[in-house]
Parts: structure tokens; sequence; C-alpha cells
């Protein structure tokens, strides 16, 4: 599914308060899985709200198709190569059970590594990747990407190699 | 009977429900079909710890956000770093101020002659730090140069001596496993990993001038100065739970040293300590567990964890619970050695198995 929406009326259709509501922590949720960082995921949000609101997606497919355009966005801007790593991995890598405890620096590197390898592995791999470990059920990540459910678990499980192999390829390279 | 597809056993490992029960037998009496099914969990695990993140969001903050969108007809351009946050980055070189600090005490160990060993810890002692603080915590790469020289993967063998060979670390044996713990852990071992940081006054300037503020001048000879920190190598024995979450991990690293090519540990340290924006407390904690480069700062994410002192067989140790009980680990450094005992248990249980160790 394109990021892009067709030009819809300048209209600001009537729902979109109510998706709004509903599908903002989600949508943030996905944007913040590919940036790390709070702060862009939520710009990536409010980017992808406005093109929502005023675009013709029917509501039925709404949270899909917002899930699917915050993933896409985010990775841009990944790409994009302006962004700063963020902190959130840094939070996250304080859990006890990490045996890690004295090592806050190649952690830091390590979770910048994290969001380059995502930027590297094949668009539609990222998305599933993404949106899978973003809580959607292998149903509702086939209907976003118009893939069918066996398909999904192939391309998460391509994803996940593949973020693994980059993750050790470029572990100690740059 | 065909081998299901790999997408198959992928759906097996987190939506079962939804594999066919020919499938899920055949993968039950399948050698083959376990194997990748163990290598596809643990993929799946390790990529769920990578992209793990937990966002607080203000929807209403949101909602009103997008109504002022809308109504000025303004959407935020794709990429492009906000003043806001730029200054928010700014107001945190707090944040800075924990990362080289916990740079300057995160890792080394001395050899070459030119290298000043300035950080050798004896101890570990919690500091404790919001995840707001955390968040907002900028690049090292903003301040500097930051290179890396050894492998970070974490790789499984065959058992504790092939864990031994590979770092010089024999592994902690466990006395008697808590309730619940059953099963041959899996080893663990990392190699040590070396990790350059040189100072730029001239980045560090760059970066605050682009945020609209201004740095402290450096203290003569930091610029330039270059940082050696030496982490591990690393062993560790893991027991598995089918949550996903560890049950029991005992692990040992040796503990993290710093060398520095001139620069005295003192100095670097009261330089970031004075960087505008450090929270008082937070500077204070770190002033007086740094205070001789002796003593290993654990960071305590207070939304998550508490902390509290205890000691393993005379060695002074700190224990850590997450505020929701289901996690204690104890942390302790004896002999150049970081040990560490954690797992989905009590306070009591992982203490008793750290004073159970042989």
């Amino acid at each position: 599914m394109a990021v892009s929406t067709p030009p819809g009326p300048d209209a600001v259709r009537d729902d979109l308060e109510q998706v709004f509501r509903t599908a903002y922590p989600r949508v943030v949720a996905v944007a913040a899985r590919v940036l790390g960082s709070r702060d862009e995921a939520e710009d990536v949000a409010q980017e992808v709200f406005l093109a929502f609101g005023r675009s013709a997606v029917p509501a039925g497919e709404a949270v899909g198709w917002l899930c699917v355009a915050a993933a896409h966005t985010a990775l841009n801007h990944l790409r994009s190569g302006r962004r700063r790593a963020s902190r959130e991995e840094a939070a996250g890598a304080s859990r006890p059970v990490s045996p890690d405890v004295a090592d806050t620096v190649v952690t830091l590197d390590e979770r910048r590594r994290v969001r380059a390898a995502l930027a590297r592995l094949p668009r539609r791999q990222a998305v599933a990747l993404v949106l899978r470990h973003s809580g959607l059920s292998y149903a509702e990540v086939a209907a976003a990407l118009d893939l069918s459910p066996g398909s999904v678990g192939t391309t998460v499980r391509r994803a996940e190699s593949a973020l693994r192999e980059e993750l050790n390829r470029h572990a100690s390279s740059d | 009977m065909r081998h299901p597809t790999d997408g198959t056993l992928r759906r097996l490992v987190d939506e079962p429900a939804g594999v066919a029960d020919t499938d899920r037998e055949h993968v039950a009496d399948c050698p083959v079909c376990l194997s990748e099914l163990v290598t596809a969990q643990r993929e799946a695990a390790a990529a769920a710890a990578a992209l793990d993140v937990e966002v607080a969001v203000d929807v209403e903050a949101g909602w009103r956000r997008l109504s002022r969108s809308l109504a000025a007809d303004d959407a935020p351009g794709v990429g492009a770093p906000t003043r806001r946050r730029w200054r928010s980055l700014l107001r945190s070189p707090a944040i800075a101020a924990v990362g080289v600090v916990a740079l300057l005490t995160g890792a080394g160990a001395a050899a070459a002659a030119d290298w000043l060993q300035i950080f050798r810890p004896e101890r570990v002692a919690p500091i404790t730090v919001t995840r707001d603080d955390l968040l907002a915590l900028p690049e090292l790469t903003a301040y500097g140069r930051v290179d890396r020289e050894g492998n970070t993967d974490v790789r499984d063998v065959a058992d504790a001596a092939a864990a031994e060979r590979a770092t010089g670390i024999a592994v902690p044996r466990v006395g008697e496993l808590p309730r619940g713990v059953t099963g041959e852990p899996t080893y663990q071992v990392r190699d040590r990993v070396t990790t350059f940081f040189t100072f730029s006054a001239a980045e560090a300037a760059a970066a605050a001038a682009e945020a609209g503020g201004t740095l402290p001048p450096p203290p003569p000879g930091l610029d330039g100065s270059r940082f050696r920190l030496t982490n591990g190598p690393r062993v560790a024995a893991v027991w598995s739970s089918t949550g996903g979450v560890p049950a029991l991990v005992v692990a040992r690293t040796a503990a993290p040293t710093v060398d520095s090519s001139g620069t005295p540990f003192e100095t670097a340290r009261d330089y970031v300590l004075t960087l505008p924006g450090l929270p008082a407390d937070l500077a204070e904690q770190l002033r007086s567990v740094s205070a001789d480069g002796t003593t290993l700062p654990l960071r305590v994410l207070s939304e998550r964890m508490t902390s509290s002192s205890a000691d393993v067989n005379g060695t002074p140790a700190t224990v850590l619970t997450s505020r929701d009980a289901t996690m204690a680990a104890v942390v302790w450094l004896d002999g150049g050695l970081v040990t560490a005992v954690a797992g989905s248990l009590s306070a009591d249980e992982v203490l008793a198995v750290a004073r159970g160790l042989r």
C-alpha cells in the first residue's frame, strides 16, 4: 500500500476525531518501533492523520491504513538520514533481566544499528515486521499489505532473519 | 508428510491458533521442524527485543495539535528536525552528562603504555534516572567521534566448558535452581568490545549552535582527547521459559574499565557535570558515585525499578526489583568481575541463587 493518498476533498472527514482518539496510540507505537523516539513518532503520526483526514479511506480499513502509512513514513524518515538515534531503547535496556548491566555505551550504539538495519531491509519485509511486532494479527497484516495470511509468516520470518544478519554484518564495520 | 513452510513455523511461534492441526502435529514429532521452530523463536525474540519501545502518548495533546494543523492547513515537513526537538535536547545536556559519565564509567582494560587507566571499578552503586531523562539523551557522536572494535553478537556455545574456552571466564554454577526453573541452561558468550571516543570541541559547539545554545568551554586538553572503553568478554547461562522472558540468567563479565590518552578522569567528569540543564540531584548522584573512579554506576530507571542493598557472601551487592514485582536482579563486583543473577523471580530467590553460586 502506498503512503500517499489520492487528493481528497478539501473537507476534513467527519469521523476523524473518533478514529484519532481510538488509533493514535497505536499509530504512534508503530512509528516508534521504527524510529525509537517518541517525539519523532508523534511527528509521523500527525503527518499520517493529516493525510488520513482528507482521504476517502473506508472507515473499516482506517486502522490498517494508518499503521501501514505510519510504518512507511517512519521508514522514509530513517532513510532521510536527518534524524538522531533515539534513547527509547536505552530505557528498555535497563530491565533487570539484561545481563548487560555495565554496557550503556555499547547498548546505545547497538540501538542505533537496529534503526540502520531496518532501513536496509526490503520495504515490504520491514513494514510486515514492524506491524506484526506492533501487535497486528496475521490477518490484519495480511489485509493491510494485501498478502495471504500464510505469506505474512514467511515475510516476517525472512525479515527477522535479515534483521539479524544485518545487525551481525554491520556489528563491527560502521 | 511434507514439512510445513517456514511461514507456518513462524506463525506457530506467536499465533498457533492460526496453524492447522495437521501442521502442529507434524511439528511436534519432527526433529527437523522442531529445530527450525527453535531458530524461529530465537530470531523472533531477538527482533522483538530490538524493536521494543514503550511510549506514553497524550491523546488530548495530540488531538489539539492535529486540530491546529488542520485549522492552519500546515502539515509538518517530512523528516525535518523540529526546533522543539533540538531545544528539548539542549535543555537536557544533563542527559549528555549521563551518557558521557556512563561512557567514562562504562567499559575498558588498560594494556598499551600510552594509555592511562582512569577508571577501574571495585564496586557497584545504583543511580536513579527517569525515563524522560533517557528519552532525551543525545548522541555521543554529537560530541566527537565514536569507533568500535569487536563483535557485539551474542552467540550460543555448547556448554560451560566451551563458554570458558571462548572467554576465559568460568561460568558460575548454580547450586540449587529456584522453584519453577528447570532443565539445562543455554550458554551464551560475547567477545570483548572496545569503544574509542574522541572528544571534539568543534563538533560539540556545532551541535549546541545548531540547537541555538552554547556549551561551556571545555577544559584545556579535553579537545581531541581519546578515551578507550573495553567491555567484556561476557558469559551467561540462560534458563528459558515459555513466556519469552528468561526464567533465570546468571551472567559474568570482566569489569569495564576506561583508559584515557591523557585527560584525567576528574577533569572529564567535572566538565560533563557542569553542563547546563543537568538536574541537581542527578549531578550529585553521579558526582558522589564517581568520586574516585572505582564505583560502577548502575542505572536504575525510577519508573520501572527500585534498588536496595544486600550482600552476597560478604561482598556488597545491589538488588533491583521491577515495580510490577515480576522480575528481580542482583549485581555485584568482585575480583574484577561483575556478576548478575536475574530472572522472573523474587529478590529473595535471586539472592538465594547468588549466594549458592559455586
